[in-house]
């Protein structure tokens, strides 16, 4: 079966949000610490409607996402990709940007965010097997083709084929909560994304 | 969260003991400095009768002494003296009023809660009626001076609560007042003068003052949209529910604002001047 690819179009024409993200003003207690250093950004705002879940998703964002002992090109390629599948404006844009951060090549960007369709920049093959194993993740047909696993199992410990398939269930948590609320993305963002010749992204439909 | 429990946080008194419940918005009157907007075309956002009682009861399992109604004018709402009957079984009640309900049927329906710790707190913002008029509404004045000896004559405690600008009440006007209230029949122990908070109508109407969190005391507080720092806490202004003070969206269980207040509060460095009190 294909995998769905994102398609990816230009637009500055960027669709308000659903709901109204709080500001500083608003900021309820149990979340205000989030908000002293100034705009904590759209996922932040929207969660801070909820401050009870917001203190529990942050954390969990945090661990899946953040910093581990993953490499963090391993978990943008993860993210990225998995954020472009899933269509994810809000989530290809900020990732963008992450992953210019750490080091990704402008080629393998484009390949990530279904702009290039060639997996020929990707010649290791750990981030082979990766790419493999994410887009049947993020596809959600059940469980991954023993051949796909096996694969990446012969490159990667189990604990980091969890942590990197926790990766990808996080990422696809934001994609379905940005997409659907309509978080926009920072004006910083798409200034930093332009910079390397890349453009902010409608939603995908496939 | 909280190290301790609930019920060792109030008995130490780390955290204040009384819980308050919104039981609407809606109002039959429009006060200059109300916190909440309230008035006759509010949303009710009404807290069902049911759900009150129940978490009432969740507040005094989890510890807490004491329980709270206010809104908007609890008292619009007809379940009211039988909500007030039932909290009073409770836990040691008070509801808060603009005094201007209490028609000689609703007198009667309140009958039962002079056999319970229930007290009704009514405000009175000044010593003769146009003052407290201008704040408050026409007629205010004098329909609170009719009620309140006819609920005391009905065995039921009042207090009487005056809501001022720091210059507004001079001690003259403070010594009448007082004059007033013990005329009523309310003890000096049940009469508290408060400053108004700069929240909701005050603040178009240039009345009262800012006040931080950390000057007001945690009593938790629980509207239709969610647990609040305090009964400060749930304000409207310009239609939008202020979230500044919000704790958590979740309030049943009762458990789960409880305990994220409890932690708020632990936080607080030492020495917090909580001090501002609705009632």
């Amino acid at each position: 079966m294909p995998v769905r690819v994102a398609t990816v179009e230009t637009s500055q024409e960027l669709p308000m949000p659903l709901i109204e993200l709080i500001d500083e003003r608003y900021a309820p207690l149990l979340v205000r610490d989030l908000f002293a250093g100034g705009d904590p950004g759209p996922i932040v705002a929207a969660l801070a409607q909820v401050p009870e879940l917001c203190e529990a998703t942050l954390p969990f964002i945090g661990a899946a996402l953040g910093p581990s002992l993953v490499p963090a090109r391993l978990k943008e390629i993860a993210i990225l990709r998995t954020s472009a599948l899933a269509g994810c404006r809000y989530c290809v844009d900020a990732h963008t940007a992450v992953a210019l951060d750490v080091g990704l090549s402008q080629q393998e960007i484009m390949v990530l965010r279904g702009e290039e369709p060639e997996r020929a920049q990707f010649t290791n093959p750990v981030e082979r097997a990766l790419l493999t194993w994410v887009e049947e993740v993020a596809a959600g047909r059940g469980q991954v083709p023993a051949a796909v696993g096996h694969e990446l199992r012969r490159h990667l410990p189990d604990h980091v084929i969890v942590e990197l398939t926790v990766t990808v269930g996080a990422t696809l948590f934001l994609n379905r909560f940005a997409t659907a609320l309509g978080l926009p993305t920072s004006a910083e963002t798409t200034a930093r994304i332009a910079s390397a010749g890349f453009t902010t992204t409608n939603e995908e439909t496939s | 969260m909280s190290d301790g429990s609930i019920a060792e946080l109030v008995a130490a008194g780390t955290l204040p003991g009384r819980v308050w419940f919104y039981s609407n918005y809606h109002c039959n009157l429009a006060g200059a400095y109300c916190r909440t907007e309230s008035s006759p075309a509010s949303d009710r956002r009404q807290l069902d009768a049911a759900h009150i009682v129940a978490l009432a009861q969740q507040a005094a399992e989890l510890g807490f002494t004491e329980l709270g109604v206010t809104g908007g004018e609890p008292f619009l709402l007809p379940a009211m003296p039988d909500i007030l009957a039932t909290m009073g079984g409770i836990l040691p009640t008070i509801a808060l009023s603009n005094g201007t309900l209490f028609t000689d049927h609703r007198l009667r329906r309140l009958a039962p809660l002079a056999q319970l710790p229930v007290a009704i707190q009514i405000s009175l913002d000044a010593p003769d009626p146009t003052l407290n008029d201008e704040l408050r509404g026409p007629e205010n004045f004098a329909k609170v001076l009719d009620a309140v000896p006819r609920l005391i004559d009905a065995g039921i405690e009042v207090r009487i609560a005056t809501t001022v600008e720091a210059d507004r009440l001079d001690v003259d006007q403070h010594a009448r007042l007082c004059e007033l209230h013990r005329r009523l029949g309310v003890s000096d122990e049940h009469h508290i003068v408060r400053p108004i908070i700069r929240r909701g109508r005050a603040v178009d109407h240039d009345l009262g003052r800012h006040f931080d969190h950390t000057e007001i005391p945690a009593e938790l507080t629980v509207t239709v949209d969610g647990a609040f720092w305090s009964p400060f806490g749930p304000t409207v202004h310009a239609g939008r529910l202020d979230t500044d003070l919000l704790v958590t969206r979740t309030i049943d269980p009762l458990s789960t604002p409880a305990r994220a207040l409890a932690g708020l509060v632990t936080g607080l460095p030492a020495g917090g001047d909580a001090k501002i009190g609705i009632r």
